[in-house]
């Protein structure tokens, strides 16, 4: 059901779409799940719930820009799927997209998303209700099981096109390939997402060796480069390439500007950070201490209380 | 770097009409190139077949000259005036130019005496002046001025033309900072297994505690009973 498209046409995702999109699956979901727990003692009716309630499908709308061949999906919105006659909801479309128009007067309705595994036939039905917006809209759908094997985003894009199957004229989805496209503080927000895990999991140690690591990474950039520069160089001494002068003048004004670090000041300062570093975590160290000692003179006392009311108080500890 | 782009022009522009010219005319070319405000390289010229072959003539006198911009500073010129044709002012000013870029070769941190010295300027006022129109406006050098400790730091200079010894100690200096690169990485890769050891020794440690405290509520309810 899922052959390659042969629109020609470049799809561009913003993350964006891909965060609301889980997250909007994700608060279904939890939002879900505690009648699922007060349901499991037992209730008959709750065992269909029960599939479902793994993983509900979401619903929502995509928005964004189309210049010539190139769709660029910016933004999107959650809908609701109305159960009885299965399409989205149609006057709340209405109502955001006009808000949304109000906001980015470029963007408009590029399509849907929804969750799950595959695209279903169902699916067309809500891609045909769409085709009096947009004619041929998309439809982006994210796999929410979580897969440590699968190296890619589980986010495809599917098309729909018409296709003559068994003589007669069908619309099917088919899939496009798409791009990943990030403005700046996109970018900034996915770190900070990415970067997220290491300080759930890990103590200090385990972010002591995140941060080693990336500096560890950063400098062996940097030395693969020199290595690079000074291969480079020693070929021209040797006469295999022929000189280029101006490259030996930037290099030497480059190594004039080392030692880049090497002035007294830097050496105070450094040394006044280093033992105020000292300083506090000693202090806090101090701290810790003490509080434990507290601590187990309490307890002691505590526990050995009992005996010495008797002896009138003599042998308290403290 | 910028500054080689723009000179990359210049150098080629010359390079070819020095080229194709006749020896009598590549005077008045060396002339008009050492006074180019925007031009500081000279080596592509010295390399030329047709300049080499001054030597012996008697417009010898245009090849010291540019020997001199390509590798010397004010204070040779003035040794050697006698040899040397008078050069126009804008020459001066830029054998003065090339004279702070040889400077800013040694040290990092440059102390006005130094530089009024060299420089043959007799007040801090015009030394300032000169460093930051001439110097840093044309952006050979970037740098502060800090005039409590009458110094001039330079973090960054353009390069001037290799003399042939240098290149070598280009080379030794690109080593010396290859070799400490990889010694810091070492260094980094220890340190992360360090701090994962310790943090093993810790939960260790941690745990064996928690075990006694176990074993010791253990021993205390069958003490009981």
């Amino acid at each position: 059901m899922a052959p390659s498209s042969s629109s020609g046409l470049t799809f561009k995702l913003h993350p964006l779409v891909m965060l609301n999109i889980s997250d909007h699956f994700t608060r279904v979901k939890t939002q879900l799940s505690p009648p699922a727990a007060s349901c499991a003692t037992g209730n008959g009716s709750s065992n269909a719930d029960a599939t479902f309630l793994q993983n509900p499908r979401v619903y929502g709308c995509v928005i964004g820009l189309q210049r010539g061949r190139t769709v660029e999906i910016f933004n999107s919105f959650e809908l609701l799927l109305d159960p009885t006659t299965d399409t989205l909801d149609r006057s709340f479309l209405e109502k955001k997209q006009e808000l949304y128009k109000k906001v980015f007067p470029d963007f408009y309705v590029l399509g849907w998303y929804s969750t799950g595994s595959d695209a279903t036939e169902s699916d067309m039905h809500i891609h045909k209700a769409l085709m009096d917006i947009n004619e041929s809209p998309v439809y982006v759908l994210l796999n929410p099981a979580i897969n440590h094997a699968q190296k890619d985003l589980p986010v495809t894009i599917y098309e729909s096109e018409f296709h003559v199957i068994d003589g007669v004229p069908q619309s099917i989805f088919v899939h496009t390939s798409y791009t990943i496209e990030t403005v700046e503080a996109e970018r900034i927000s996915v770190d900070h997402v990415a970067h997220l895990k290491p300080s759930d999991g890990g103590s200090a140690a385990t972010q002591l060796a995140a941060h080693l690591t990336g500096i560890h990474s950063a400098i062996k950039m940097l030395n693969s480069r020199i290595r690079v520069l000074y291969q480079y160089i020693v070929a021209m001494q040797k006469g295999d390439i022929p000189c280029d002068n101006a490259l030996f003048r930037q290099v030497s004004s480059l190594l004039r500007s080392l030692p880049a670090a090497e002035s007294e000041k830097f050496h105070e300062n450094f040394l006044m950070e280093y033992n105020d570093k000292l300083l506090m975590s000693y202090l806090a160290m101090i701290t810790n201490c003490t509080s434990n000692m507290n601590e187990v003179v309490d307890k002691f006392n505590t526990a050995y209380d009992k005996h010495s009311r008797r002896g009138g108080g003599r042998n308290v500890f403290m | 770097m910028d500054i080689e782009q723009k000179q990359a022009e210049i150098i080629d522009q010359l390079v070819k009409r020095a080229s194709t010219c006749k020896p009598e005319a590549l005077g008045p070319l060396i002339i008009e190139a050492t006074s180019h405000p925007s031009l500081f390289a000279f080596s592509e010229i010295l390399a030329l077949p047709t300049v080499a072959q001054l030597q012996g003539t008697t417009d010898s006198v245009y090849l010291d000259v540019l020997r001199l911009f390509a590798h010397g500073t004010w204070g040779d010129y003035k040794c050697n005036a006698s040899r040397i044709p008078q050069l126009s002012p804008d020459q001066i000013l830029k054998l003065k130019q090339l004279t702070v870029l040889t400077l800013a070769e040694s040290n990092k941190v440059l102390p006005y005496d130094t530089l009024m010295v060299e420089l043959d300027v007799t007040n801090v006022r015009q030394l300032e002046d000169f460093l930051i129109n001439e110097c840093m406006y044309a952006g050979i050098v970037r740098g502060k001025l800090d005039q409590l400790k009458r110094c001039f730091e330079v973090p960054f200079a353009a390069g001037r033309d290799l003399r042939p010894g240098q290149l070598g100690n280009m080379l030794d200096t690109l080593s010396n900072w290859l070799n400490t690169s990889e010694n810091l990485l070492i260094s980094i890769q220890d340190k992360i297994k360090w701090a994962d050891s310790m943090s093993e020794m810790d939960k260790k440690h941690r745990k064996e505690a928690e075990e006694g405290v176990e074993e010791v509520k253990k021993s205390l309810s069958m003490k009981r009973e």
